[in-house]
């Protein structure tokens, strides 16, 4: 009978525990973050994804960053002392690093003290991009672009012999000379790939790197696992009182969320930064509405007609209203589908003929796929769709273009099947690769039935799941599948940055991950490349985008509305587009538990 | 059964004890109102499986028959999804993966128990008896769920990885029942007689003592044959199950994204199924149990 008397105590305090605060966090102020998948690594060099980067941008530093409300989104100097100074020609970039700048304290250290960060760091972490031991995934931001990288890997990788392009000058200034004008240059060191690492902690924790964080960031990482990251502000940082005009605040658009109050004060504003990986939309939702748990979430689409009041312009029902605030955007990038041209199948074969008829198999799935379906399943019906892969976001976007590529002919599809003389019989085995769970499930099954509308047999729609969306990448980074399913966040607001894609050189493993090879197509590439924005840069761009549309490599695409949720108490206006977190920094909280005790509700309305 | 007549008088006893068992069995089994009717819906169910396996219905189940979300009308009887497809069509199909599932795990978990149980039965005290009885140990001493996820992630993406980890699971529990019936059989006299005539020990085992194990066996493959279809809606929903096709562990897997936006019919619907298969199986299984219980066949 004691025990169990004993029993159901431990079970009601059991439960009573899981619905309370974390007595471990109490007098924390803490801002508990979600994410809808999780890193595989946090090594800059393999930060491939974009919930890698989210935290990666944190725990390290990189030389520019993006300004925390301008829109568009605009580079500010980070770790940089100041925007570089680039010569006439704009081919060598000279960048002053920051004195003082530390990184993290870290047993990889002489007594566990973090040195100062100087000029060969940066030069080291971008050149683990071109060392094979790495398994790096971001050379093809610099190869080809900055001088000698591919001769310096070719020598074996010596990282006290560093190339010319790339050149510590001194302590605190890095020269980096370039093969041709590389207008995208400054974008790639705000990005995650080349956030600066110290070398002593690669050497001191080899493979488990990823796992172990050493940076100089803003934040540092105290515990990391697949379901959550805990980061605690790193009080050494270069912490200033935040300018909100500097910072690009536009009142009429932010005011609402109440950001004012940070203006002139002195970050951290947060004892520790929590970010759980919640897959499942359903349960972030439970997660996020629970009230004590994280304070961020995206609305699940099947709760979208109950939680907005309006669409367009997005709003919150009242019942959420009171509690939660909102923003929505278009994302900077899209969804889409991307054959592997490498696959004999459905892309390049040694025969033309069966080549041809491989493009009109491929033209054939494009036109059976039904966009307009696909955003009102998904996507609340608020996603854009376009054709080709310049997506609305950047300014190269054409609105003229025409729509046939995006818009469903299924008699059309059975018209160009039947003509190239495709039957059920010897149309290939097409197996889509993903991920478990439900949503990833629902995106094959409806691929499928619209294949199977257009004459393809059910049986030769093959599911492959893979555990992790990393296991899933690495199938499409080796080319092991015939078709790649992905999401593309821009990392820069350029639509090179999504031309690259169906760049020849780069390639699988590169970034090419359908192995695209149109030598008329990377001519331009390359011209465009070297050419600041101009009328001139935006016709190349439109006329590449043509040609993967004739050339049928992709069934793309379309940019989702992000819906963004988050607790009043919470004064933040979050992003996550291009590199995503670089907002985390100024994250504050709120009333009794915050700093800011001077933001007082009534600021805290939705204009 | 009549093999054994024939070929070893010695046993006429209990050959007649058992042709009398199933007799009997089968008398007091269709006397059992609750056995029958139970029976008459797990018939239905055989019934709407092989009509699936024929082609005859729930042909359309993975196409995209209406719009998102649609709700029960003449057209969909249960609605459809939130990509358009015929929730009724993908339940019933359901049926025909639930009853594959449950047969192919039954049969073989059920022959794999009787064959290493019978063995370590009848070499009990052998080394051969260690090893299985080792075996079985360690097999029961793995969570289920944790196998599973194991042999699925071992093996990649096979379709059958479920089944493989069910039947080495379930093997066992048929394996332990005929171990120690056998234990119990061997000392009979006609398995004496067996000895005295020269058979090999494996024909003893396999003909002559195992098939008087079939009543135990019948009851344990019901069964396993329920645990094999439970464990593949867990499993399913849990993303370990079915790969490429319909379960109606997926359904409620995919219901637990709806629910939040008030839509049940993918819930209900699995859940209407899976409860009368189960729950009809579980008492056709109870009945049959009662019935060929040696004890109270004989009390009948």
């Amino acid at each position: 009978m004691r025990f169990l008397f004993l029993l159901t105590a431990a079970l009601l305090i059991g439960c009573g525990s899981n619905g309370g605060p974390d007595p471990e966090l109490a007098g924390l102020r803490v801002y508990h973050h979600s994410a809808d998948g999780a890193p595989t690594s946090l090594d800059p060099a393999q930060s491939a994804t974009a919930y890698a980067n989210l935290v990666v941008i944190n725990a390290y530093d990189t030389l520019y960053s993006y300004k925390y409300l301008a829109r568009p989104y605009e580079l500010k100097p980070n770790l940089a002392a100041a925007m570089p100074e680039i010569s006439d020609d704009g081919l060598v970039y000279t960048v002053q690093l920051k004195p003082g700048t530390r990184f993290i304290d870290d047993p990889a250290f002489p007594d566990g003290k973090g040195r100062e960060v100087v000029a060969s760091d940066v030069v080291y972490s971008i050149l683990r991009h071109f060392d094979p031991t790495v398994r790096p995934q971001g050379a093809w931001l610099w190869q080809g672009r900055v001088a000698g990288l591919e001769e310096w890997k070719a020598a074996g990788s010596d990282y006290d012999r560093p190339p010319d392009g790339l050149r510590a000058v001194d302590r605190y200034t890095l020269d980096i000379r370039l093969e041709a004008p590389y207008p995208q240059l400054l974008y790639t060191l705000a990005m995650g790939y080349s956030a600066v690492v110290p070398r002593e902690a690669v050497d001191y924790y080899g493979r488990e790197f990823g796992l172990r964080p050493v940076g100089s960031g803003p934040f540092r990482v105290t515990s990391y696992d697949t379901a959550r990251i805990v980061l605690e502000p790193n009080r050494n940082w270069r912490w200033r009182p935040v300018d909100l005009a500097e910072e690009g605040y536009d009142p009429d658009t932010q005011a609402f969320t109440g950001i004012a109050a940070i203006d002139g004060q002195t970050p951290p504003f947060v004892d520790r930064l929590m970010i759980s990986f919640i897959t499942d939309s359903a349960a972030r939702w439970n997660s996020f509405t629970k009230g004590n748990e994280i304070q961020y979430a995206g609305v699940p689409v099947e709760l979208v007609d109950r939680v907005l009041a309006s669409k367009n312009p997005v709003r919150l029902a009242p019942k959420y209203e009171a509690r939660y605030q909102v923003v929505s955007d278009i994302e900077a990038g899209f969804v889409y589908s991307a054959f592997n041209m490498a696959d004999e199948d459905f892309g390049y074969h040694p025969d033309p003929e069966q080549q041809a008829r491989n493009r009109v198999l491929r033209c054939a799935m494009i036109r059976g796929f039904d966009w307009r379906r696909r955003n009102d399943s998904f996507y609340f019906d608020l996603g854009v769709v376009f054709p080709g892969v310049i997506p609305p976001v950047v300014p190269e976007f054409d609105p003229d273009l025409s729509l046939d590529s995006v818009t469903r002919d299924v008699a059309g599809a059975k018209r160009m099947l039947a003509e190239a003389g495709w039957t059920a019989d010897n149309l290939p085995t097409m197996t889509y690769g993903s991920v478990g769970g439900v949503r990833s499930r629902q995106f094959y099954e409806q691929f499928r039935a619209w294949m199977m509308e257009i004459g393809y047999p059910r049986e030769k729609i093959v599911l492959k799941q893979f555990a992790t969306f990393g296991d899933l990448n690495k199938q499409w980074r080796e080319s092991r599948l015939p078709l790649i399913s992905a999401g593309w966040g821009l990392d820069y607001p350029d639509a090179e940055n999504t031309l690259q894609l169906f760049y020849g050189p780069n390639g699988a493993p590169g970034s090419n991950s359908s192995n695209y090879n149109n030598p008329e197509y990377d001519v331009l590439y390359e011209q465009a490349a070297v050419l600041l924005p101009s009328p001139e840069r935006t016709r190349i761009y439109r006329r590449m985008n043509q040609m993967l549309i004739d050339d049928c490599v992709a069934v793309t695409g379309l940019s989702r509305t992000r819906i963004a949720v988050w607790h009043r108490e919470v004064l933040m206006y979050p992003s996550a587009n291009i590199v995503g977190g670089f907002f985390l920094p100024f994250v504050a909280l709120a009333g009794d538990n915050g700093i800011l005790e001077r933001a007082e509700p009534a600021r805290l309305t939705l204009n | 059964m009549s093999t054994v007549a024939e070929e070893l008088p010695a046993a006429g006893a209990d050959d007649a004890g058992s042709a009398s068992l199933w007799s009997k069995g089968l008398y007091k089994f269709r006397r059992d109102r609750t056995g029958m009717w139970s029976l008459a819906v797990v018939l239905a169910y055989v019934v709407i499986a092989a009509g699936v396996w024929l082609g005859f219905w729930a042909t359309g189940w993975a196409d995209l028959a209406g719009g998102k979300w649609e709700p029960v009308s003449a057209q969909h009887w249960f609605g459809t999804n939130i990509i358009g497809q015929d929730i009724f069509d993908r339940a019933i199909y359901s049926t025909k993966t639930s009853f594959e599932v449950g047969l192919v795990v039954a049969v073989l978990a059920t022959v794999i128990g009787a064959v290493l149980g019978a063995v370590a039965g009848f070499f009990s005290g052998s080394w051969l008896d260690e090893v299985i009885l080792w075996l079985m140990g360690v097999l029961d001493s793995i969570p289920f769920l944790l196998f599973v996820a194991a042999i699925a992630y071992t093996l990649q993406g096979n379709p059958y990885s479920m089944h493989i980890a069910m039947i080495v699971t379930f093997w066992i529990t048929a394996g332990r029942l005929v171990r120690g019936e056998v234990i119990k059989l061997k000392e009979m006299e006609y398995v004496e007689a067996g000895h005295a005539l020269g058979l090999p020990e494996f024909t003893i085992i396999f003909r002559h003592i195992l098939p008087n194990t079939s009543h135990i066996l019948l009851v344990q493959a019901t069964i396993t044959f329920v645990a094999a279809i439970k464990s593949e809606v867990i499993l399913s929903f849990l993303g370990l199950g079915v790969k490429d096709g319909m379960s109606w562990g997926l359904m409620i897997s995919e219901s637990s994204q709806e629910v939040l936006a008030g839509f049940f019919n993918n819930f209900l619907a699995a859940s209407a199924l899976l409860f009368g298969l189960v729950m009809a199986f579980n008492l056709f299984s109870d009945a049959l149990q009662d019935a060929l219980d040696p004890r109270t066949v004989s009390e009948s």
